[in-house]
């Protein structure tokens, strides 16, 4: 997948200045960071990434498909998300939640950017002579799916993630975890997410 | 008794036994209660089918281990390698590099902070700690008000350095000499300058606020409509690649960050208002105010958990030095007449400021 610009304000996207500002540009990972290898060309991927990748891949993969819609590129997403966790000191028993909250950033950066809509483009080019089995029922669930993408992607970020945590199977205490919140405040954030997300579905549908 | 929180009716959905005994006996004869709960199981389940996704076949793992593989410095070269020409293309691109140093010194949710703070004109840069948890939770700009950029940054690599320094203007550092384990020529690219817009509006940040279930603070008179013109760049990068062909070293340098009101109230008005937003912990509020109030300070928020900020001077300039703590990144930003440089990679802080001062 591409690093992808933020796709706002971005007074500074694409010039280097951008390197001390932050996150104001590409943001392609949550808590801990992105892809940046270099010093680990040196030798120094963790010992227990493919244990980990064994173990987590697939349902990283689910975490990144349950933002973007689809299977699409979720899995360039998930291979970030382990490239980067292949590259840290992320505590072994805390690399699922890691990884989860990497791979959904990841995959809600993916969805506010304008290069989600050029990729899959690219995607549907590529895929031209492939079968597409009923038109009509794709063309249907291409619209439902991009209505969801754009209420998840308006959701206040924090909400965005724990809901997609939560509604990826984690337990309200490893939502807790992967976000440093206490488990107390896991069950509002999500509530309150859900509300904002049917709030937003609603005055999508009722727009059209 | 007080009514148990929206928080625990909806964990009352999924985990029950995480509730506690009196909190389940109240909700199960309150109707109060019951009708919340009711609401909170309808708003999940119509959240659980929009998220739905399909089954589609199983995840290859193996593939991906091989795809992944090929794609680490350490493995050995895979004879198929599967990562897409698409990602090396962006990984190669030393704006990119830059802003994925940037991104991994900061954690998530800085874009967000970032947006607003490029109301400074910068002639320091000073850290400022946030935790991880904070900035995932910063307020989204665009949640307050409307935000125009003109035209996309078109950064483009061009042949050497002297091109570099024709097209952006810049004087474009000569590194002396090379970390360990990273050799051979950089590539060059340059940035145009890239300007933006943020309007402020009322009427957003008042519903951005009620979404996040929060009060907005008061704003001042006029704010409504206060327009900040935002410019950055042109800017010129060198990029060494290490041996896995992805960036090692990036060494960036470009016009800092200026931002100037066109319409309404001064930007540091604006500032302020947007510094006491909901979710921005208040300390950091002040700690940004007090040292940006003459607004040449570009503030860098780095995620206290994760980077370590310190200070060292090169070539007699102060320089803020940024290193995760897992010790794969550093990097090293100083500002000298409104041109901020930087210096990072996955090197020690040791390399990146030996890197610096030694630029010439």
């Amino acid at each position: 997948m591409d690093l992808v610009p933020h796709g706002r304000p971005a007074a500074a996207t694409g010039v280097p200045v951008a390197a001390v500002v932050p996150g104001r540009v590409p943001v392609t990972i949550g808590r801990a960071g992105v892809a940046m290898p270099g010093r680990t060309a040196h030798g120094a991927v963790r010992a227990d990434l493919g244990e980990v990748f064994r173990r987590d891949y697939p349902r990283v993969v689910g975490f990144a498909a349950r933002v973007l819609g689809s299977r699409d590129e979720a899995e360039d997403v998930a291979q970030e998300a382990f490239l980067a966790f292949g590259r840290s000191a992320v505590p072994a028993d805390e690399a699922t939640g890691w990884l989860a909250v990497a791979a959904a950033h990841t995959a809600l950066n993916l969805l506010r950017s304008g290069r989600r809509r050029a990729a899959r483009e690219e995607t549907v080019a590529a895929a031209a002579d492939a079968v597409v089995p009923d038109v009509a029922e794709a063309v249907l669930t291409r619209e439902d799916r991009a209505r969801v993408r754009a209420a998840l992607a308006a959701l206040p970020r924090k909400q965005a993630v724990a809901l997609v945590l939560r509604h990826s199977g984690l337990s309200y205490a490893e939502v807790a975890v992967a976000l440093d919140m206490s488990p107390g405040s896991v069950g509002t954030t999500v509530r309150r997410a859900e509300a904002a997300l049917r709030k937003e579905l609603i005055r999508h549908a009722s727009s059209d | 008794m007080r009514h148990p929180t929206e928080g625990v009716l909806r964990r009352l959905l999924d985990e029950p036994a995480g509730v506690s005994e009196p909190d389940r006996a109240h909700v199960a004869g309150c109707p109060v209660c019951l009708t919340g709960l009711a609401a909170a199981r309808d708003d999940a389940a119509a959240a659980g089918a929009a998220l739905r996704t399909d089954q589609g076949p199983p995840v290859d793992v193996a593939a991906g281990w091989q795809r992944l593989t090929a794609a680490l410095p350490a493995a050995p070269p895979s004879p198929s390698r599967v990562r897409s020409r698409r990602t090396r293309a962006a990984l190669r691109r030393p704006a990119v590099a830059a802003l994925a140093v940037g991104v991994v010194l900061a954690g998530a949710g800085t874009a967000a902070a970032n947006d607003w703070l490029q109301v400074f004109r910068t002639e320091q840069v000073q850290p400022v700690a946030l935790s991880t948890a904070d900035l995932v939770a910063l307020p989204d700009l665009t949640g307050y008000g409307t935000v125009e950029v003109d035209g996309a940054p078109d950064v483009h690599e061009v042949p050497d350095a002297d091109a570099a320094a024709a097209e952006s203007g810049l004087d474009v550092p000569e590194v002396a000499e090379l970390p360990d384990g990273l050799s051979g020529e950089p590539t060059y690219q340059v940035g145009e300058q890239v300007t933006g817009t943020f309007t402020y509006s009322a009427d957003r940040a008042a519903q951005a606020a009620a979404a996040a279930g929060e009060v907005l603070p008061p704003a001042p008179a006029g704010l409504d409509g206060t327009s900040v013109r935002l410019a950055a760049g042109p800017g010129v990068a060198q990029v060494w690649e290490s041996a896995a062909g992805l960036p090692g070293l990036v060494v960036g340098r470009a016009v800092a960050p200026t931002a100037f009101s066109t319409a309404g109230l001064p930007f540091e008005t604006l500032r302020d208002h947007l510094l006491s937003l909901p979710g921005l912990p208040d300390d950091v509020a002040t700690q940004l105010r007090a040292f940006a109030a003459d607004g040449t300070t570009l503030p860098l928020p780095v995620p206290a958990d994760r980077v370590t900020t310190s200070s060292a001077d090169v070539d007699g300039v102060p320089a803020t030095v940024l290193a995760t703590r897992d010790r794969s990144l550093a990097a090293v930003v100083w500002v000298t007449d409104g041109v901020v440089t930087v210096v990072a990679g996955s090197l020690d802080t040791d390399e990146v400021l030996a890197v610096a001062r030694g630029l010439q």
